[in-house]
């Protein structure tokens, strides 16, 4: 039993001499040393909900504040922009520490807990995750805590008001509200597949997250195509809901749960042996989200649809022969690079593709970068997602390229309307990859990737195409009158266009 | 001290299947508070664990994630900080190879014991 400030003789201090403590080896008096904690036990919190919650987030948000490495700070895409003490992780569990001794109550807090996209950034460079977390399979969590405060804030009738609006639409619809005051709708999730004449149901099924189901229609297009021409066979949902995470994320944990059953049950009427994904959201959510709720009863294989393709590249059963006229950098998604560790097979099928000039930005570098466009962010702060999304493509402007390919539909709404700015394509990885297979995809790339794509791209490929390119280094293709740009690189790439 | 028959594990793009995910890999002890699971993965004995701070629920993608990740960013800080990368068990062979010269001039340095491990190239 935990003593709090034992009496302690100078005879007995066992900690004159190290040891590794509960060691067999030890010698049998430091078996009966009294451990110690600093100070004394708050009382627990009146409030059963915030006991509860407390209870269960204290650890491992002392293991953050006890700590206080804050090397996540440099890695957090709001406070690179915001510098807001309020608003870092290592103020997310601090909170949660004086939550437990009763100095704030979830109404004080609930607000600062928006400024932050879930990226992972923060619990993957903390020391207490990569160096000790698979150790001690203990590890900072983060996005686990602020998905615990938002929820709490929510079953307390603490809202935030367009992500309450925003969940209300969804349960409503059964689908997120992605087209503003267009309305979703069951009737209109599989608008996407017109023409593609794709089963219902089957053994496995393609899950099309709620942004590329009705605005980024072309990726979902792009995918089941490449499917079909490998001869891989797929079918939709019988009767497909938003997969419930983003619900979770922003704290309506019920709804997100009730999605959660109604999508599992569809997968077991439909006889759904494995699940192909698309989205890293998605995938977030089943192999993180439904295996908490189901447990052992989550019996369905969750597949990566990059996964496959790449399978279906190394098997040479998609072979990219079309070039593709572009220099681009890859953004790693969040969600599958820094919280899932899936940086190679992207960069395996971009490397795949003829004609393609790839500048890569490594994958640690990329722990720091973010869209903006995750954890319910763009929905109740789009100025601050917009702020993010600006720096992930000002970043991306100081290479030579003039796209910038993802593989997330969630981050390519905010990185296309950044990328405009900037006079950068933002291209999904998919869309991309059909396109060297000779595919025409079809569909929409959003408001912005619809007019960018409808302009003719000349010159090179690289900074010089772009408008921008002159005022970082490049030529822009234009100012120099094609007859050297001096811009000292010996070479802006502009070719006289 | 590692085995040779231990798994790397899944690639991170695996299929996910929650049984698998829940059945990391006979641990094998490697001292008296640690053990070994896939390869380059050493765990706290778990009972050490079981009074103040529990040990969270761990899939084994997360436990393979952190061990890549931590590779990945020690390379990546070798890559752009690094004028010379030297390992621990050099740099320990080094001050007791300088501790036995001052001890014993004419001792050969040869004698200052092996450090075994994988760190030791």
């Amino acid at each position: 039993m935990t003593q709090v400030e034992p009496e302690r003789t100078r005879d007995a201090d066992a900690l004159s001499q190290p040891f590794t403590p509960g060691a067999p080896s030890n010698p049998p008096e430091l078996a009966a040393y009294p451990e110690t904690l600093a100070g004394p036990v708050p009382p627990p919190r009146s409030d059963p909900k915030t006991a509860a919650f407390v209870e269960q987030w204290r650890n491992t948000s002392y293991n953050c504040y006890s700590s206080g490495h804050k090397f996540c700070r440099e890695v957090c895409p709001v406070t690179q922009v915001e510098r807001n003490e309020s608003w870092t992780p290592t103020a997310f569990h601090a909170n949660v520490v004086a939550m437990e001794r009763g100095e704030l109550d979830i109404a004080d807090i609930a607000a600062d807990y928006v400024n932050c996209t879930q990226c992972g950034a923060c619990e993957l460079r903390c020391p207490n995750t990569l160096f000790t977390g698979d150790f001690y399979r203990f590890r900072t969590r983060t996005v686990d805590v602020v998905k615990a405060v938002r929820s709490l804030a929510v079953e307390s009738g603490v809202h935030q008001p367009s992500w309450q609006i925003w969940n209300e639409r969804t349960d409503l619809r059964t689908h997120e509200p992605v087209l503003g005051e267009t309305p979703v709708s069951q009737e209109r999730v599989r608008d996407w597949a017109e023409g593609l004449d794709i089963p219902i149901g089957g053994e496995t099924v393609l899950f099309v997250d709620c942004e590329a189901a009705f605005y980024r229609t072309s990726v979902p297009r792009a995918v089941a195509q490449m499917l079909q021409m490998a001869g891989y066979e797929f079918g939709l949902m019988g009767e497909q809901w938003c997969c419930g995470g983003p619900a979770a994320e922003m704290g309506y944990a019920e709804q997100a749960q009730r999605f959660a059953r109604h999508n599992l049950d569809n997968w077991r009427a439909t006889g759904t042996k494995r699940v192909l994904v698309l989205d890293p959201h998605d995938y977030i959510s089943f192999t993180e989200d439904y295996p908490k709720y189901f447990g052992e009863e989550f019996d369905v294989e969750v597949v990566l649809v990059i996964e496959v393709l790449a399978q279906l590249l190394r098997e040479g059963r998609l072979t990219p022969s079309v070039p593709v006229d572009r220099a681009i950098t890859y953004h790693d998604p969040c969600r599958l690079n820094k919280r899932k560790g899936i940086w190679q097979e992207p960069r395996e099928l971009l490397r795949a593709i003829p004609g393609l000039r790839f500048e890569d930005v490594d994958r640690v570098t990329q722990w720091s970068y973010c869209s903006g466009g995750g954890g319910g962010l763009p929905i109740e702060k789009p100025e601050l997602t917009a702020k993010i999304s600006a720096m992930r493509l000002e970043r991306a402007a100081e290479l030579d390229v003039d796209t910038l390919v993802s593989a997330c539909p969630w981050s390519e709404r905010p990185l296309s309307e950044a990328g405009d700015a900037e006079d950068i394509d933002v291209v999904d990885l998919h869309e991309l990859f059909a396109q060297s297979l000779g595919i025409t995809v079809g569909g929409s790339r959003g408001d912005v990737g619809d007019r960018r794509l409808a302009q003719e791209r000349t010159g090179v490929p690289g900074r010089a195409r772009r408008a921008h390119g002159s005022s970082r280094g490049g030529c822009g293709g234009g100012g120099c009158g094609g007859g050297g740009c001096g811009n000292g690189s010996g070479g802006c790439g502009c070719g006289g266009h | 001290m590692r085995t040779d028959d231990q798994p790397t594990g899944p690639a991170a793009t695996a299929p996910y299947r929650f049984a698998e995910q829940h059945t990391p890999p006979a641990a094998q002890r490697v001292s008296e508070v640690a053990q070994t699971t896939f390869e380059h993965v050493y765990e706290v004995d778990p009972r050490l664990m079981q009074t103040h701070v529990l040990q969270q629920v761990f899939p084994n993608w997360d436990t393979l994630r952190i061990m890549r990740s931590r590779h990945d960013h020690l390379a990546w800080m070798h890559r752009h900080f690094a004028e010379k990368v030297v390992t621990g068990s050099e740099l320990l062979a080094e001050i007791e190879a300088e501790a036995t010269d001052v001890r014993d001039p004419q001792q050969s340095t040869a004698d200052t014991g092996s450090i075994s491990g994988p760190g030791a190239r």
